[in-house]
């Protein structure tokens, strides 16, 4: 669990850096969504999140869909692989939808409104690990413990 | 009818790339001898979807049919404008938004579409085209050797070519000749009476070489640089700089700025292939700027195009003139392509008559 709670906080840490990649790509570049998911999910060492990115390129090239759309098809299918809870999905799930509507300009306030979610999440995912994470731990070493003095 | 058969296959694939579901099937549905004359697709928000074949209008039924009654036409809903609008963009509007702002995407292919819609200003410039109200989808196709004849005037010898000015009025074919004309000053006639030259496309408007994510989709030659999207006047200084071309291409002279550049690239013995829309020599040489360009020690051979009847014609004189030789009969252009451009005769033979067209090659063609 302790382990789960790290990973989650390394996942949204890992999210922040891509979406700052993603500013540059669309913001300074111009370059097409589906191309420019594809080049963060290359280029960025995008650890858990690289499949995620290469994928929705993909499917917005192939299908001809949107950001918002291409991005729940994805995250349907591989998901389960981010440790992320429901709530964080939640937060995360309407930044897609407007992503690619809109000029240069507006984009850029919609990933720097993001990047503050994200800001947020990581800090509650901190102060999870920091409390929860100890409680986890702690329950280990007690069982671990237990465990040794029944066997004795 | 290979022809026709790669004109068939570059319209499917434009049509399942970026037309929505309804509009595509409609389309698809038109009979394939009606759609080998397809030009346009005019997609308006509340109104019925309207093809443009051959230079006429018809509207499209959602069955295919063609009728120049809107009564039974498919009516296009904003939803789905909106929707073409976004995959024209490839979900991506920031990345169009200087495309939009001039007024048409380019395309896949080559093709166009022009954009209407609320144009939103930032002080004097452009900001924005926001709630897109209309979409005119134009169909592309190069007309490769229709420039020949007129080159044949154009070679000073079998590495070098005149300084050229080709002039008509609007709907005339000036960027078909230019285009086909940079092809074959870069490609070369294959023979040794001309050798291909290195040359230098400034396509300010992306007409010429229509580039579509950097990729040019007309053929402009083996020895050809493109300059996408950029000024006249920049482009031809940073070409010269940068790429050293012995020829360099532009369209549509006009500003004032365009005429300092030209003068630019002759001092550097680099010789120039330009259009400007005119009526006539004289007519061009009252501009401003760039008309005295046309003067002494200006462009060497001025090509006048035109048109009548339907039939296109073109004139090759020097600087002062006269005439070298006179082409009708469309300078080999094919009959759909005059037909498509015969659309608008009445504004063309107004323009014919205050052109050349007065003299023997009109008379002759009509």
């Amino acid at each position: 669990m302790s382990l789960r709670l790290a990973e989650r906080q390394r996942a949204l840490a890992k999210l922040a850096e891509i979406l700052l990649n993603l500013r540059n790509q669309i913001c300074k570049l111009g370059i097409p969504l589906f191309m420019a998911f594809e080049n963060v999910g290359r280029e960025s060492n995008g650890g858990v999140w690289t499949d995620i990115f290469i994928e929705c390129g993909n499917v917005m090239r192939q299908q001809h869909i949107d950001a918002g759309e291409a991005w729940k098809k994805v995250i349907k299918k591989m998901g389960s692989s981010i440790p992320l809870d429901e709530s964080d999905w939640q937060v995360l799930s309407d930044f897609w939808e407007l992503l690619g509507k809109s000029d240069r300009e507006n984009q850029e306030s919609i990933l720097e409104m993001e990047k503050e979610n994200l800001e947020m999440l990581e800090k509650k995912a901190k102060e999870a690990m920091n409390t929860k994470g100890r409680l986890y731990r702690n329950l280990g070493v007690l069982s671990g413990a237990a465990a040794v003095i029944l066997l004795l | 009818m290979e022809r026709q058969h790669d004109r068939i296959e570059s319209l499917n694939m434009l049509l399942s790339t970026y037309l929505p579901d309804r509009i595509r099937k409609a389309v698809k549905r038109i009979k394939e001898h009606y759609l080998n004359d397809l030009e346009e697709i005019r997609i308006r928000s509340g109104l019925p979807l309207m093809g443009v074949f051959s230079g006429s209008d018809y509207f499209i039924s959602e069955e295919g049919v063609l009728s120049h009654s809107s009564q039974s036409a498919l009516i296009v809903t904003p939803k789905e404008v909106n929707s073409l609008f976004l995959l024209l963009c490839e979900q991506s509007v920031y990345a169009y938004q200087d495309d939009i702002i001039r007024g048409f995407i380019t395309l896949q292919g080559g093709h166009r579409a022009g954009i209407c819609g609320t144009v939103v200003y930032d002080g004097d410039r452009i900001k924005a085209i926001k709630d897109i109200s209309s979409v005119n989808i134009r169909f592309s196709r190069q007309v490769k050797g229709c420039a020949r004849d007129i080159f044949q005037q154009l070679i000073r010898n079998r590495q070098d070519i005149h300084n050229t000015l080709i002039l008509s009025p609007p709907r005339c074919g000036k960027t078909t000749i230019l285009r086909d004309l940079c092809r074959l000053i870069s490609q070369g006639l294959g023979n040794d009476s001309f050798r291909g030259l290195r040359t230098a496309v400034i396509d300010e408007r992306s007409e010429l070489a229509a580039s579509f994510r950097g990729v040019p989709q007309n053929d402009l030659g083996p020895r050809t640089d493109i300059l996408d999207g950029c000024r006249k006047s920049q482009g031809i200084e940073m070409m010269l700089r940068g790429m050293a071309p012995q020829v360099i291409v532009v369209d549509e002279l006009g500003a004032m700025e365009d005429a300092d550049a030209i003068r630019m690239a002759w001092n550097a013995g680099v010789r120039i292939i330009a259009t400007a829309h005119a009526f006539g020599l004289e007519d061009f040489k009252r501009r401003l700027g760039v008309g005295q360009l046309a003067g002494k020690d200006g462009f060497e051979r001025i090509v006048l195009l035109g048109m009548n009847n339907g039939k296109r014609w073109a004139k090759v004189m020097d600087a002062n003139g006269n005439e070298y030789s006179a082409l009708a009969e469309s300078c080999r252009m094919p009959d759909g392509f005059c037909r498509m451009r015969g659309h608008g005769n009445e504004y063309v033979f107004e323009a014919c008559r205050e052109t050349a067209c007065t003299g023997k090659t009109c008379g002759n063609s009509s």
